[in-house]
């Protein structure tokens, strides 16, 4: 999980680092937030995504008059298909220059990266800024971290040293303690008096160590309107993303993989899916109040004319399913939506004769794509009726 | 040859035998015509039908078991990499979904130093049909064939390959990588055991947004000079950046692992991308039709 930019300074703070004083604003806590900040300050969106800037996301706060207007206006936009949830007021920085650090690991060596450079900002994407990128990799422990970064501080010019050495010896262990995946501070602003402070910070955690990872875990749990997805995962064990709230098509699936290939290939017939949605069937355990929970979202979507559920049973049994199914239909009457099931595998023919004796009229196909055709044809004649 | 990577009667031991999955499993692997020889757990099972030691060790010791499968929890997936490594195991593979990255990192330093090959951190596990099977991909799905198959996705290779074996494609070798950003086996590493290969006569890649391991494998493709026809379907090319969707490694950053970027990397390495399901097996049949019997 990217936390938004307010936590991970939080997170930072907590570890020495100096960042620039702010608050968090959300719709509910605009009109009961005092704000102390010397004018002007910022107003900056909390997304977890970067281009925020460009997207018009941060605005300067001139007047006390400036922020109601500036924070309704952040409030109301989506950044990169994300809906601003809330906004972090900051005071304005005094720095002599911006440099750059990051600390991540690699996928393919299994180690650690860590990346330098006495110059930092929005560009460090470009190509002439990556080449003056210093990086080292390591091994996957603190100690040989700290070891390789005395190598990168060697490199850098003679000012910024003393200020690396802090910066590492900081946010080293917190990466190991925490079990980060990415740690990012840029820019990382130089004082005039050589101090420095993290200006933006980029903090990406691991939503599988949470169940040890207490203070994360509870930052979720305090925040569940600002981290809908992880907060999900926690409380329910499965993954339910809100897509497109005009979509047409509700999907009821299983499986990441295969869950996010209809989704794509929904989209490139032309429909928009609602939700994406990996519900697990193998931790149901007999149990339906995941199907229930999914079936209520999806009839809540205002433009949703159809659901798709689709069920491989290559290790479930269908004949355990359906009755889970039929169970939870049960229990979300205001789906009123017409359902194609797909199911197929183990089971199947026992299943079909739940369902028959069950009376409900649930379109059913074994083929995934008979029964997308049909769901999307379902939506296509509602739309026109 | 295939036998560089896994024999199909290499003798298994199963960690985690006694667990509610690890038990039900192991009967199905077993089932299947794995070499399953030994289980390891901490605690007695007396409906146990296999012979059942405390730890790997002590299996290897007595039974001569060379891999293993563990059906254990994710927070036991690097503990039990460790105990297999010290007993001398050659492959493990691994199956629990959720393990934190981090012991992944230290589970790849410690396979690496080892020499040992690691199929995980999470995977529905890898298989030669009709002869053996570590982890639970589905048995409608598989069948002998001529498809060398490397998948990200669980459910959606399952799909893919019923798919194609109701076509009459099986395959030599599945390999299910797994989903997380820490892996062991990367799909580049079974470029040149595809390669080398002569009964497999194609290969299919599942893969998905996220990381760089597609644009790895199209290098691997280039360098090994293979000229067997590779078929890839990516999914997420609709996926949020900067939300999980269901995978660890299936978070997109900017410009990194995006389908774009993974497209072109294949294309370029002389593999044919499909955006569709039907597409792929369609593209199987037309191109590998001929050796259908």
């Amino acid at each position: 999980m990217m936390l938004l930019e307010h936590h991970a300074k939080e997170l930072l703070a907590s570890v020495g680092v100096t960042i620039p004083e702010g608050v968090l604003l959300t719709a509910e806590s605009l009109n009961q937030t005092i704000v102390n900040l010397a004018l002007p300050y910022m107003a900056k969106a909390q997304v977890p995504v970067g281009g925020r800037g460009k997207a018009g996301g941060i605005l300067k706060i001139k007047s006390q008059a400036d922020l109601g207007p500036a924070v309704e206006k952040i409030l109301g936009m989506t950044i990169r298909n994300h809906p601003v949830r809330s906004c972090r007021l900051e005071a304005m920085v005094d720095y002599v220059s911006e440099a750059y650090f990051s600390l991540a690991f690699d996928p393919d060596s299994g180690t650690i990266k860590i990346l330098a450079a006495a110059e930092g900002g929005v560009e460090i994407e470009s190509p002439e800024m990556r080449e003056k990128l210093l990086q080292v990799s390591a091994p996957a422990d603190p100690a040989q971290a700290a070891l390789a970064m005395e190598t990168l501080i060697a490199l850098l010019p003679d000012h910024l040293r003393t200020i690396f050495c802090q910066v590492a010896a900081r946010l080293i262990p917190l990466f190991f303690e925490k079990e980060a995946l990415l740690i990012e501070i840029n820019p990382l602003f130089i004082t005039r008096d050589g101090g420095w402070i993290a200006g933006d910070a980029k903090i990406l955690t691991d939503d599988n160590a949470l169940s040890r990872q207490k203070e994360m875990r509870a930052l979720i749990e305090m925040h569940p309107d600002l981290y809908p997805e992880a907060s999900l995962k926690l409380a329910q064990g499965f993954d339910f993303v809100r897509l497109d709230p005009d979509g047409d098509i509700g999907l009821v699936t299983t499986g990441a993989g295969l869950s996010m290939q209809l989704v794509d290939e929904i989209i490139q017939r032309g429909h928009r899916p609602f939700n994406f949605c990996d519900i697990r069937t193998g931790g149901f355990k007999g149990d339906p109040s995941r199907l229930i929970q999914v079936l209520k979202w999806v009839a809540s979507g205002p433009n949703v004319r159809s659901v798709l559920m689709n069920f491989f049973a290559g290790n479930t049994n269908l004949a355990e399913l359906v009755p889970l199914i039929l169970l939870a239909l049960k229990e979300v009457p205001e789906l009123r939506q017409p359902i194609t099931l797909r199911m197929t595998g183990n089971g199947l023919e026992a299943a079909r004769v739940i369902l028959a004796e069950s009376g409900n009229p649930i379109h059913v196909e074994t083929d995934l794509e008979r029964a997308v055709d049909r769901a999307l044809a379902v939506a296509g004649e509602a739309a026109h009726a | 040859m295939l036998n560089a990577f896994i024999e199909p009667g290499i003798p298994v031991l199963v960690q985690g035998a006694t667990g509610r999955s690890g038990r039900s499993q192991t009967a199905q692997m077993v089932e299947y015509g794995t070499n399953i020889v030994a289980g390891v757990s901490r605690r007695d099972d007396e409906q146990a039908k296999l012979p059942l030691f405390r730890n790997c060790t002590e299996a290897v010791s007595a039974t001569g078991a060379r891999a293993s499968v563990a059906f254990v929890p994710p927070l036991d997936v690097l503990p039990a990499i460790l105990e297999a490594i010290d007993a001398g195991i050659e492959l493990i593979v691994t199956v629990a979904e959720g393990v934190p990255v981090h012991d992944a990192l230290k589970a790849k330093a410690a396979t690496r130093e080892a020499g040992i090959r690691w199929v995980g951190a999470s995977t529905p596990g890898l298989a030669i049909p009709g002869k053996l099977k570590m982890g639970f991909l589905p048995n409608v799905s598989l069948a002998p064939g001529s498809l060398g198959v490397m998948s990200k996705s669980g459910t959606l290779s399952y799909e893919v390959c019923y798919r194609l074996v109701e076509r009459g494609f099986g395959q030599t070798l599945w390999v299910g990588v797994g989903g997380d950003a820490v892996k062991g086996v990367r799909f580049a590493d079974l470029v040149p055991i595809f390669a080398a290969d002569p009964a497999t006569q194609g290969i299919v890649v599942v893969g998905e947004i996220g990381g760089s391991e597609e644009e790895e494998l199209a290098e691997a493709l280039i360098a090994s000079g293979c000229k067997k026809p590779v078929f890839a379907l990516l999914a997420g090319r609709s996926a949020l950046e900067g939300v999980t969707m269901g995978h660890a490694g299936a978070l997109i950053q900017a410009n990194v692992g995006t389908i774009e970027t993974k497209t072109a990397a294949l294309r370029k390495a002389g593999a044919e991308v499909s955006q569709t399901i039907k597409d792929l097996v369609d593209m199987v049949g037309a191109t590998l039709g001929h050796t259908l019997v």
